[in-house]
């Protein structure tokens, strides 16, 4: 499903990532940890086609296509979908036509016929039922004037409702309390499947007592520089990033 | 270009001035002469004038439009019906080419104490009601434009209501223009008078039936009484390739309220200008307006905004879409006498550039001589963000798409501050079917 081989990417001067290296099959949940400044948020970035980014080696392939010499829409409509770690407030951009703007535009790039009103709020309303959100979000302008909870919870609605075959979580858990953190992850298990991959972009483990992941992946300074099962989650939640830094420099 | 600047506005006062409407009524006549000598003394302002610093009038006087005297009649309702909105029920007054045309118009049931006439007709059968209310409100600070509106004064809307009069339905003028051989200016003059406590919703629009070079240069007069409450909205709609004037005088009394809400969308030149005052306290004045403007346009706001009595308050609030190399000016002036104290004012300028080449010459101004007043003024010139762009990009939005919704959510604002639903949908196509066609730089 995504192939990545050899990443590196600079944000100005500065090199960011340095040789990233993962594979992410076919309904599999990846979560790629590592402290700040690792390179977690750039990857994110990288993948989803947001500008500011300039790649200088490696590749990326995503259901067989180059996904880097893709623009951003293109990206979404093969099934790609970032859910932001900040979502962006739309003044005067109202959340209805936002979503229907969307879903149709995706739609139609895979020779689907547009929905109408009538089958579009039905399906609205039933995808909202598994976030537990209420319907008076959709007369809002997009996210603004939403807490914190409700921006996150919106991210994952537009997932719910894009359907896309990869879906990076860029730090979901980030600013969440424990309620809203649960309602987020409830939300995303959901949406598990064969044919549905994730990649959990993460600082802490704890959305990982939430969301199980298959693999996990530890980012520093640019590189993968660890792998395992879930258990390293919590080996890394025990023992801080120090102790990967600590290794990698022993090595 | 010399000899057209020099000949002025002399092809706009051509014409027998004893064919014009209410020939004969002294008053009128005075007024007119009065109207044409100080045009002719003051001759065209130049761009050292405030009022004319921004825009240039060489275009439209090389133009040389000059008054229309054919009446055009052959016009059939089905002829208007593509204009029409749908779900809009209203007491529809149409003009076309300035003068009133009854056979597309549909007054339909009036309440007592309501009156709707076209300007022609009533200075034939009520001159005094005319004469009572003429130049009342536009009097004094008549600028040019207005000046050449009285001096070819030949037809237009009057509506009076009575006290306590509330119309039900808003009162729909379309003003219909129709191009002709020569360069034709249309002189629509439309007098509003509310009279203690009565309520109204006016829509003008301003429409064209092909995309001919013609001018229309229209002066209102409002006049709102003691706790009387109009909500007005204009819609100016011209061919991309006509000049638009408006003048707009308004006088409010006490208590009264007053919504304004002005969408400049057409038109390859156009000037409004929006002078209000107040005659009594507690009063409330809304100004607001959203223009857009690509290549080969012009948009250009002037307010003045006169706070002389205390406890007033004002809201002026304008948003500009700016595209190619579109260029908008918006000058807006409050000012606030020695006396009046406890005036809430808040003029506010905002500006979403889509192009290094648009251009935008924003001015507000307050002039203050109260010492316990709340005002405020503030402007802003800025981009799409790429941030917002992005955003939506990532939810497979496509790139020009994405800009209409963002120029489309940057409008609404004023957009929703119309009525009724049908006319902000109405409104809301317009605007995205301009953008639809706007250059992404």
């Amino acid at each position: 499903m995504l192939s990545v081989s050899g990443l590196k990417a600079n944000v100005g001067e500065k090199e960011i990532l340095k040789g990233l290296d993962l594979q992410v099959g076919a309904g599999e949940v990846h979560a790629v940890m590592g402290p700040n400044g690792s390179g977690k948020s750039t990857f994110a970035h990288v993948l989803s086609g947001r500008e500011g980014y300039e790649v200088t080696a490696g590749s990326v392939t995503f259901e067989g296509r180059d996904l880097l010499a893709l623009e951003p829409e293109e990206r979404a409509r093969l099934g790609l979908f970032l859910a932001f770690q900040y979502p962006v407030e739309l003044p005067g951009v109202n959340n209805t036509y936002f979503l229907k703007a969307a879903l149709n535009s995706i739609r139609k790039s895979r020779g689907e016929p547009e929905l109408d009103a009538v089958s579009f709020l039905r399906l609205i309303r039933e995808k909202l039922k598994v976030l537990h959100l209420d319907d008076s979000l959709l007369k809002r302008a997009v996210n603004v004037g939403f807490s914190g909870g409700e921006k996150k919870r919106n991210e994952i609605f537009q997932m719910a409702l894009l359907e896309p075959r990869l879906a990076i979580l860029d730090e979901t858990d980030s600013g969440l309390d424990i309620d809203a953190l649960r309602l987020v992850a409830d939300g995303v298990n959901a949406l598990r499947g064969p044919e549905r991959s994730m990649i959990v972009v993460t600082h802490y483990q704890r959305l990982l007592d939430y969301i199980q992941p298959d693999r996990v992946h530890v980012l520093s300074k640019g590189r993968i520089i660890r792998s395992g099962g879930k258990e390293l989650a919590l080996e890394l939640e025990e023992k801080g990033y120090g102790w990967i830094d600590a290794g990698e420099q022993a090595a | 270009m010399r000899v057209e600047t020099t000949k002025g506005f002399e092809s706009w006062l051509r014409g027998e001035p004893g064919q014009l409407a209410g020939s004969g009524l002294e008053w009128l006549e005075s007024q007119r002469r009065t109207a044409r000598d100080r045009l002719r003394g003051q001759g065209v302002p130049s761009s050292k004038q405030e009022a004319w610093r921004y825009t240039s009038l060489k275009g439209l006087l090389e133009q040389g439009f000059a008054p229309i005297e054919e009446v055009v009649d052959t016009l059939q309702p089905s002829d208007l019906e593509r204009f029409l909105i749908p779900g809009l029920e209203t007491h529809r007054v149409v003009l076309v080419n300035g003068r009133y045309a009854p056979a597309l118009s549909a007054l339909g049931e009036l309440p007592k104490g309501a009156r709707l006439s076209a300007l022609n007709a009533l200075l034939e059968s009520d001159p005094e009601v005319v004469r009572a209310r003429l130049n009342q409100v536009a009097g004094a600070k008549q600028s040019l434009f207005s000046a050449l509106n009285t001096a070819g004064l030949d037809d237009g809307l009057v509506v009076i209501l009575d006290a306590g009069v509330r119309l039900e339905h808003p009162i729909e003028l379309i003003h219909l223009s129709i191009g002709m051989d020569e360069p034709r200016v249309a002189q629509p003059r439309h007098l509003l008078v509310l009279e203690a406590g009565a309520q109204a919703t006016l829509i003008e629009r301003y429409l064209s039936l092909e995309g001919a070079a013609y001018c229309t240069n229209a002066v209102l007069e409002l006049s709102l009484g003691r706790d009387a409450s109009l909500q007005h909205e204009r819609i100016q709609l011209e061919s991309t390739n006509a000049f638009h004037v408006t003048g707009l005088y308004l006088s409010q009394d006490s208590g009264s309220r007053y919504q304004g809400v002005n969408l400049g969308l057409g038109a390859s030149w156009a000037r409004t200008d929006l002078v209000t005052g107040f005659r009594g306290e507690q009063a409330e004045c809304g100004l607001q307006g959203l223009y857009l403007a690509g290549d080969r346009q012009l948009m250009d706001y002037h307010l003045d905004v006169d706070h002389s009595l205390p406890q007033c308050s004002s809201r002026e609030n304008f948003k500009g879409i700016l595209y190619g190399k579109g260029r908008a000016v918006f000058d807006g002036r409050v000012y606030v006498a020695k006396d009046a104290q406890k005036t809430d004012a808040a003029m506010s300028n905002r500006n979403l550039m889509l192009s290094e080449r648009a251009e935008i010459d924003t001015k507000p101004q307050l002039e203050i001589n109260a010492d316990d007043v709340k005002c405020s003024h503030g402007t802003t010139v800025g981009q799409i963000e790429p941030e917002m762009l992005f955003y939506l990009r990532s939810r497979g939005i496509s790139e020009s798409l994405a800009r209409r919704m963002l120029c489309l959510g940057f409008a609404g604002e004023i957009i929703q501050a119309l009525s009724t639903e049908s006319l902000r949908d109405h409104v809301t196509e317009q605007v995205g079917q301009r953008l639809e066609s706007a250059p992404l730089n």
